[in-house]
């Protein structure tokens, strides 16, 4: 009996689960109202860039992301270049995420590595043994901007594709950090490397400046395939994590960093003082 | 190796303690030997002869990635280890009591 041949233009993993994505399910990331942004979660299998400027959450997100993951019964491995993973564990402690326990029972890997050695090429790649030891669904990246500082500009697009296209074709779903200065404008460039094209799903975390105060903003760039919420959502990291709440609705120019009240709310409250002067003046 | 010898063996040096509080502290790091001792603030030459001691007793594990050799924790043999010297101080402990 032979196989049936996978659809012309199938992902990774659509050819290791085949049916899956039609069935409809879903990479869950366990943050209830970012699923419901992404009409429930991500593709399986498809590569997410998390992009924001330092401070944004984007660790927090990533981690949050693999905690729940496991909880599901899906494994996950967190592969950093930033930091030492010791303080990667104390930090999730602090959210209730206890990294150590997840590794001891195999359902978790945090690898610390150098940049330069996931860009080796040969017959064994550094993943090998925590793939095998985990057979995780989920990883992630932490940072493809570090990537960059070992490869040349026009060799980025290139490495990026090949670290992606090594997850998809065994059927992990990736999430790929990325330290965004700017995140602005009506091109929404999320990376001055093109990378944005290579990855299906593009989730944005940016800071705005509202009446004196910094807020976080949340937005679904991109998801191919699939529809998803266009408005940009107000988060917070909390004590348990990340927290989306309702979308910003009486803003406009969120995207600049410097939003302004929308034309229609503005024009509601000059008539309503206009209204309540009115009244005054006449009783 | 009896588990005196093991536990010898493993704090033979301040160099080694070093590496064995950077491996247990963080047990998912997978680097070179000179990645690895950058980490520890010391220089190549000084960490190679307790990295190879390591990579003997087992408790590192070492593989060629591309061009480069890394080195990491063997998280198996490293609780075995560790149990076998828990034990033995634990019987030190009990017949110094005696």
């Amino acid at each position: 009996m032979t196989a049936p041949r996978p659809k012309a233009g199938a992902s990774g993993f659509d050819q290791l689960f085949p049916g899956e994505t039609e069935k409809g399910l879903r990479v869950k990331t366990g943050i209830v109202e970012l699923d419901e942004m992404l009409r429930g979660g991500f593709m399986p299998g498809d590569a997410v860039m998390l992009a924001g400027s330092a401070g944004m959450g984007k660790t927090t997100l990533a981690l949050e992301y693999l905690v729940n993951g496991v909880s599901m019964g899906e494994p996950g491995i967190y592969v950093t270049f930033e930091e030492l993973p010791d303080q990667i564990y104390r930090d999730a402690k602090n959210f209730g995420w206890d990294l150590r326990r997840l590794e001891e029972e195999d359902r978790f890997r945090l690898i610390c590595t150098s940049p330069s050695l996931i860009l080796e090429s040969g017959e064994d790649s550094l993943l090998d043994d925590a793939l095998r030891d985990i057979q995780p669904r989920r990883l992630v990246i932490d940072s493809l901007s570090h990537l960059e500082l070992f490869v040349k500009n026009d060799d980025m697009r290139m490495e990026a594709y090949r670290v992606i296209r090594y997850l998809k074709t065994r059927g992990v779903s990736s999430m790929l950090l990325w330290e965004s200065t700017q995140i602005s404008g009506g091109s929404f460039s999320v990376t001055d490397v093109g990378l944005s094209f290579l990855v299906d799903c593009i989730i944005a975390l940016k800071p705005v400046e509202i009446e004196s105060s910094m807020r976080k903003a949340l937005v679904v760039l991109k998801m191919r395939g699939s529809n998803h919420d266009k408005r940009l959502r107000e988060y917070d990291i909390t004590s348990h994590g990340i927290e989306v709440s309702a979308p910003f609705t009486n803003y406009e120019g969120l995207m600049t960093g410097s939003p302004r009240r929308s034309v229609t709310e503005e024009a509601a409250n000059n008539w309503a003082m206009a209204f309540a002067k009115n009244k005054q003046k006449h009783s | 190796m009896s588990s005196s010898e093991i536990l010898s063996a493993l704090l033979a040096s301040e160099v080694r303690g070093d590496l064995l509080i950077l491996f247990h502290k963080n047990p998912g790091l997978i680097d070179t030997v000179d990645g690895i001792a950058r980490r520890i603030v010391r220089t190549t030459i000084a960490v190679v002869s307790d990295v190879r001691e390591l990579l003997q007793l087992g408790v590192l594990r070492q593989k060629r990635i591309g061009a480069s050799d890394v080195v990491f924790l063997d998280r198996a043999k490293d609780r075995e280890l560790l149990e076998s010297v828990a034990n033995h101080l634990k019987t030190v402990r009990m017949g110094g009591e005696k």
